[in-house]
């Protein structure tokens, strides 16, 4: 056959991809836990996470202190980073795949502020739901979020018939504007201690967190990846439109809320554990369809594991730049995304204008 | 394979669509017409399941559209629409790949070897193959339906729905593109049920049509139901008039705006210029005129403003006499393309001009020259000669009035009747019969009418304006064969 030469090159470039994202993933997990003011070598770092998850190790007389950095502090740390990071990038995937739109992301369209208003409350108020336990903070976040995300779709439905992207954006900075004034009602309305300490949790940290929060993430991030990886296909027929979707044999409806349930689940959870972190939803999956091509079934999991590289080396940079003081890992995601969204912006615009 | 019964639906509370019912047989091409607004697009939705039927039911292959799945109904239906964004810069394969959806199966969903073979089998029909790797944004419009019929046909479906699928490209993709759904229409057994706006193409690809007014069908048939002026004329309220497509034995259409220029108003016989000399003889009218003709070039009725006859020499070799007649015209600059062109071997100083004028309204004129040596009877048996000579009768009659499409026939009767008769006095005979004469064997005849003033159906011998033709062509034959009969003495005689 013809073809079978070309789809062998693109399939290679495709395996590479793949092989090269694990490789960043890999690298910066490495660097993430390597890199800090107290220095340990490579090999203890191995030997102290193989001793502590499937018990084998090989070096004696491991300080307590530093088995207590790495396996306490740095790995949860660079895991939660990862896994945070993946979210946000999977559901920002998914959202520009369901809108056919680059621009959109959790944080442009108002998930991660509904998140984030129901992560406050839970924080604020002290609430455990009976039988949630802990897990009351990401499911209120994601509940948060989901209705954060309905009201955006309503007043988009309201205010025009399509699903125009400006619009949504704006009625997706509507809504968030809204819900950032009752958080600061919220804590207008608390003491000074909590205030700083929900101002700083809104700027989006990794930081301090622990075994506790990898554990709240992984059953939503695992469910709402699961979901979203299922439906890669019902992604790619939704760039012909929702009518030519339904035409070709898609259940659009039923696609459609399982695609939202799943970037929902992801957005909140990880808004949950780590704050508001803006732009990574936005740019790693832009970046990865630059590359691999605007197919669903490349573009998630690539997103998934540039993401989490990504956001593992914000971390790395947040916590080492200024040192010893830490800045918000969403000071440095915003500080290259958001130029990178303006970029986006007007190349959209030109293409638009050119055509 | 289709069948609509009682079909009503629409939006919300106000049926668009108020009761329809057909059938449509495998196999063939239905168009759906009708106006802006008629339902066409509204029956599509209710037909795909966009829209919700009030009443009535739809039944594909003996199952009710309701009942199948999204995926079911698109192994059988695939739909094409007139537009279609894809956002992200998809390749034309993947675009084309999605047609395979109703077929992916397994966890992973993967494409199989038969997925492949199928996209290749439609990009080969649909000649995308060439580009399979571009992103589809960067195509032409052409080409990107040309795409989108792939993804379409990549469904393998029993019956293409097509909104329009042409409307935004030229003749010559919409040809094509229509020309491809024709073959793999016989080729396959496809069934196609298609909204087609232009009503000339769908007379042209379609086997039967269907003609939607106000959510109803005014009438299902074959295509010559586009024969009927009145139905469409009241449908579309555009003054529609059908006539046979040259080639094929089908009807086209051919609307007449509202708007019409009005000529100044001036006398028939100051309405041309007439230009003579001894190579041509040219007459050139201000406004065209509805003009039918045997000429060598300009036959057949058509709106012409010049009209010539080029005197050509004794032993003209005539293997491409319209060639040179036009590239004679070209010299002299006279368009062609709006012209009738004839020619003859008489010399062009005796050609006879007529007037006259008929009641207050209409006007004749008849331009003639006349040979009669190669006069022939039309009812001998004896075989015409081999060697031609001078001798052509050449008839141009330019007339103010209004006529019919059969009523320029009756006045094409009417003059011959007129040419015959002259000859008939003159007593000119067929050389070899030893009979009268009823013309030459090559004679020419224009007749242009300026259709201005009332329409009349009629030009024959019972008619005023007919009897006029006659008269007016019989006096300037008889003038012009005498003319010529003196020059041929003269000429004897010297």
């Amino acid at each position: 056959m013809r073809n079978s030469s070309t789809r062998k090159f693109s399939n290679r470039k495709i395996i590479w991809l793949y092989v090269f994202s694990g490789g960043f993933v890999l690298g910066t997990a490495l660097l993430g836990l390597l890199v800090s003011s107290v220095s340990v070598p490579i090999p203890t770092i191995f030997h102290i996470i193989l001793n502590n998850s499937i018990n084998i190790g090989w070096l004696e007389d491991i300080p307590a202190n530093v088995e207590s950095i790495i396996w306490n502090i740095r790995l949860p740390r660079v895991l939660l980073a990862f896994f945070v990071g993946a979210s946000l990038a999977l559901a920002g995937a998914a959202f520009q795949g369901l809108l056919r739109n680059p621009l959109a992301d959790p944080y442009t369209i108002g998930v991660s502020s509904g998140a984030a208003l129901g992560a406050v409350i839970v924080l604020f108020f002290q609430i455990s739901i009976v039988g949630l336990g802990g897990y009351t903070l990401p499911v209120l976040s994601i509940i948060g979020g989901f209705i954060a995300l309905l009201i955006v779709f309503g007043l988009v439905r309201l205010s025009s018939r399509s699903l125009a992207i400006e619009t949504i954006i704006l009625a997706g900075i509507i809504v968030s504007a809204f819900i950032s004034s009752i958080i600061s009602l919220i804590i207008a309305l608390g003491d000074r201690d909590s205030m700083i300490q929900i101002i700083y949790w809104l700027y989006g940290s990794v930081r301090m967190r622990g075994w506790s929060h990898v554990q709240l993430l992984i059953p939503f991030m695992i469910t709402g990846t699961l979901i979203l990886l299922m439906h890669y296909r019902e992604l790619n027929a939704l760039a012909l439109g929702e009518e030519a979707a339904e035409q070709i044999g898609v259940n659009v409806n039923r696609g459609k809320i399982l695609i939202l349930i799943g970037a929902s689940l992801l957005t909140g959870s990880a808004v949950a554990v780590s704050g508001s972190i803006g732009f990574v939803g936005l740019v790693i999956p832009h970046l990865v369809r630059l590359i691999s091509g605007p197919n669903h079934r490349h573009v998630l999991p690539l997103s998934l594991l540039t993401g989490g590289a990504f956001l593992i080396l914000a971390d790395l940079v947040a916590r080492t730049i200024i040192a010893p003081k830490e800045l918000p890992i969403g000071v440095i995601t915003a500080l290259i995304g958001a130029p990178v969204f303006a970029f986006l912006l007007m190349k959209e615009r030109i293409g638009k204008g050119a055509k | 394979m289709l069948s609509l019964k009682g079909i009503v639906g629409g939006y919300a509370n106000t049926p668009i669509i108020k009761g329809i019912d057909l059938k449509i047989e495998r196999g063939e091409f239905f168009a759906l017409l009708g106006p802006n607004g008629s339902g066409k697009t509204t029956l599509f939705k209710l037909i795909t399941g966009q829209l919700p039927l009030l009443k009535g039911e739809s039944i594909i292959d003996g199952q009710a559209l309701s009942s199948l799945t999204a995926l079911e109904k698109a192994k059988k239906i695939a739909v094409l629409t007139q537009e279609a964004h894809v956002s992200f810069d998809y390749t034309v394969e993947e675009i084309i790949s999605l047609g395979r959806y109703p077929y992916q199966k397994g966890f992973l969903k993967n494409l199989s070897k038969k997925d492949y073979e199928v996209m290749e089998s439609v990009m080969e029909i649909t000649k995308t193959t060439n580009f399979e790797k571009k992103p589809f944004r960067t195509l032409s419009g052409g080409e990107k339906q040309r795409v989108l019929l792939a993804k379409a046909l990549a469904q393998e479906p029993e019956m293409l729905l097509l909104d329009e699928p042409t409307n935004h490209l030229d003749i010559k993709h919409t040809f094509q593109m229509l020309d491809l759904l024709k073959e793999w229409q016989q080729a396959r057994g496809l069934t196609i049920f298609a909204i087609l706006h232009d009503l000339n193409v769908a007379s042209l690809y379609a086997d039967r049509v269907g003609l939607l007014h106000q959510g109803k069908f005014l009438e299902v048939g074959d295509i010559n139901t586009l024969r009927k002026e009145d139905q469409l004329e009241k449908v579309y309220e555009v003054q529609v008039k059908t006539q046979s497509h040259p080639a094929i034995p089908k009807p086209q259409l051919l609307m007449t705006p509202n708007f019409r220029e009005t000529p100044e108003c001036k006398d028939f016989f100051q309405s041309y210029s007439i230009e003579k000399n001894e190579k041509y003889v040219h007459l050139t009218f201000e406004q065209p005129l509805r003009t039918i003709s045997n000429g060598v070039i300009g036959d057949g009725i058509q709106w012409i403003k010049h009209f010539c006859n080029f005197h050509v020499e004794k032993h003209y070799n005539c293997s491409e006499p319209d060639k040179d007649i036009q590239r004679w015209m070209e010299k002299h600059h006279i368009p062609h393309e709006q012209s009738v062109g004839m020619m003859t071997a008489v010399n062009l100083e005796d050609v006879i001009v007529s007037k006259k004028r008929v009641g207050d309204n209409h006007s004749i004129m008849a331009v003639v020259t006349a040979g009669t040596g190669n006069a022939v009877d039309i009812s001998s048996k004896v075989k015409a000669m081999e060697d031609v000579k001078i001798g052509t009768i050449n008839t141009m009659v330019f007339i103010d009035a209004h006529f019919t499409d059969g009523a320029l026939v009756n006045g094409i009767m009417s003059a011959t009747e007129g040419k015959v008769r002259a000859l008939q006095d003159l007593q000119i005979k067929d050389p070899l019969s030893n009979t009268f004469a009823s013309g030459t064997s090559t004679d020419s005849v224009v007749l242009a009418v300026t259709q201005q003033g009332e329409k009349t159906p009629y030009a024959g011998s019972g008619t005023l304006i007919g009897k006029a033709i006659g008269e007016v062509v019989y006096e300037a034959t008889t003038n012009a064969v005498k003319k010529y009969l003196k020059r041929v003495k003269v000429n004897d005689n010297s």
